[in-house]
């Protein structure tokens, strides 16, 4: 099984207001329903991406981009083709919608 | 990994509302804006940590935490700003200072007498408190009242302006049993003294009728709502006795009258899961299969209806208990004590004048006397013209409850007259449905 990195692309804006109470019981239930579906595949729910800074030789320097248009958060998935890890990443709640998408990198282990 | 993810129902909302009413008494309600985006802020960066790990062990902590620093952060912002005012920096002072909460009860009913400020109107009361306290968004108020989005705007922002203006509210008097746990209350109550208490007491007692007619009206919205979306208004009733049972159980609103509206929404919810048949029609009173009803609701509404009868009061929720009491009570439809009825609805009649407790008893009377005796009773009173319904608008009640009567005393023509102004009043297919059942039109 070859492990891949998922990238949130673009932070999540506050277009389409923010969600109520009740709906984010409702996206938190769904969120846990997808990890109990697709357990075996979740190596590693990894987290919010904050502020960075890129180190070259001889120089520590902003990022090229703002960082957060970037990525937003970051996962790893398990899975055995990018088809199906892709699968895995746009069955997410809340990873793919308006404003927001997931990039599917393989990760190579010699 | 996927251990402790489950959370309780209506865990967000009910959050919200605990962590809205704790920040509004640090800050004042004149901050009330900002305890609301803070209780969101905090809710937000749970589903966000909770999801990816686990919830923590004390979840209610941890939003408090959370939330109480995105409003210090907000409050020095505006510092920053310089546009801060006094009220505020003693804000951050004392909210910064605070631990847990320790009387998020008291809080809780804080902000419902909040929401009952003379200064707001009495449609903005309500809508505050399904947005504080209830945790509803805007969309999700409107849909329940039947109402357009613009108007819950406009009626929050009519109570936001008057909380910002107004002055804070006293702290909620001391439960019994409660106030003996940790610091804040304890030393509170020994710094400022019983007079201080005092004070708080009569301020909650001035304003102890608005709350239960706001829960009054909550539950009505609930159970007489011409919404086809059960769910929805399961929901509104269920909120108004959780509400009610909190007040009920609480010192600063125990009283008679709050135990007989508390029987009354039992004895009301009991016989929700019976009024409609499989298909969503609805079914009248002597359809329904009693067996349905919610014993255990029954039981509930009894045990409140015995504490509502005591002290001198006799209030209109004591008349309206005592009616749903009778239903409640009765074996059958045949079997009801309709006299019984038509005393509590002649009560009910002098507390609270309404042409549609007279209509009610006349029904309670034709049960009782006969048809005819029932449309004796009606000829006394007249219905105003909103509720008369021969000239356009008006409801279809009043006709409805005439053509049944002539009906039943065999006046088929009479009948078949007001039959026809009441299906053409009528409000929804349902409704209209009910009629033509009834009255085989």
């Amino acid at each position: 099984m070859a492990k891949y990195l998922c990238l949130q692309r673009s932070v999540p804006s506050d277009e389409g207001g923010k969600p109520s109470p009740a709906q984010m019981q409702e996206m938190y239930a769904k969120f846990g329903a997808w990890q109990e579906k697709f357990k075996a595949n979740l190596v590693d729910m990894g987290g919010k991406l904050g502020e960075g800074k890129i180190v070259t030789t001889g120089s520590v320097d902003g990022p090229l981009v703002e960082v957060k248009e970037l990525a937003g958060g970051y996962m790893i998935v398990s899975a055995s083709s990018l088809d199906e890890a892709i699968e895995v990443a746009s069955a997410c709640p809340g990873l793919v919608r308006p404003g927001s998408g997931v990039e599917v990198i393989e990760i190579h282990t010699p | 990994m996927d251990k402790g993810h489950r959370l309780v129902e209506h865990f967000f909302r009910r959050e919200y509302g605990r962590l809205v009413a704790t920040l509004a008494r640090q800050l004042g309600e004149q901050h009330l804006e900002i305890a609301e985006d803070a209780a969101q802020s905090a809710l937000m960066a749970a589903l966000e940590s909770w999801a990816r790990g686990s919830v923590p062990s004390n979840p209610s902590a941890w939003l408090f935490r959370v939330a109480k620093n995105e409003a210090l952060q907000e409050l020095r912002t505006r510092a920053r700003r310089g546009r801060i005012l006094r009220a505020e920096t003693e804000a951050g002072t004392v909210l910064g200072s605070l631990a847990e909460p320790t009387e998020v009860e008291g809080d809780m009913l804080r902000m419902l007498f909040v929401c009952c400020d003379e200064g707001i109107p009495e449609p903005s009361r309500l809508v505050l408190a399904l947005k504080t306290i209830c945790g509803f968004d805007v969309p999700e108020i409107a849909r329940r009242l039947f109402v357009s989005e613009a108007n819950v705007y406009k009626r929050l922002s009519r109570a936001r302006a008057r909380l910002r203006e107004g002055s804070r509210f006293p702290d909620c008097p001391a439960g019994e049993g409660a106030g003996m746990g940790e610091g804040v209350s304890e030393e509170r109550v020994a710094r400022e003294g019983a007079a201080r208490e005092d004070d708080a007491r009569s301020a909650y007692d001035a304003r102890l009728s608005s709350v239960q007619k706001v829960l009054y009206v909550l539950f009505a919205e609930g159970h007489l709502s011409l919404h086809d979306e059960m769910p929805l208004r399961q929901e509104l009733c269920d909120e108004a006795i959780r509400l009610t049972t909190m007040l009920a159980t609480h010192v600063a609103g125990s009283s008679p009258e709050t135990y007989a509206m508390l029987a009354l929404m039992h004895f009301h919810v009991a016989r929700m899961p019976a009024r409609q048949d499989a298909g969503g029609g609805l079914l009248l009173l002597e359809e329904q299969n009693r067996a349905l009803w919610d014993r255990q609701q029954i039981l509930e509404g009894f045990a409140w209806l015995g504490k509502s009868a005591t002290g001198d009061v006799y209030s209109r929720y004591h008349a309206e208990a005592a009616i749903a009491a009778e239903h409640c009570r009765a074996p059958s439809f045949q079997e009801t004590r309709w006299d019984k009825i038509a005393e509590s609805y002649a009560l009910l009649e002098a507390q609270a004048p309404s042409p549609l407790h007279a209509l009610n008893r006349a029904l309670a009377i034709a049960e009782w006397k006969g048809p005819r005796a029932g449309l004796v009773a009606l000829e006394k009173a007249s219905p105003p013209s909103w509720l008369e319904g021969s000239q356009g608008g008006g409801s279809h009640y009043w006709p409805l409850v005439l053509a049944d009567l002539h009906r039943r005393c065999g006046d088929d023509s009479e009948a078949r007259r007001h039959g026809e102004a009441a299906i053409k009043l009528a409000p929804t297919e349902a409704i209209r449905a009910l009629i033509a059942r009834r009255l085989d039109m």
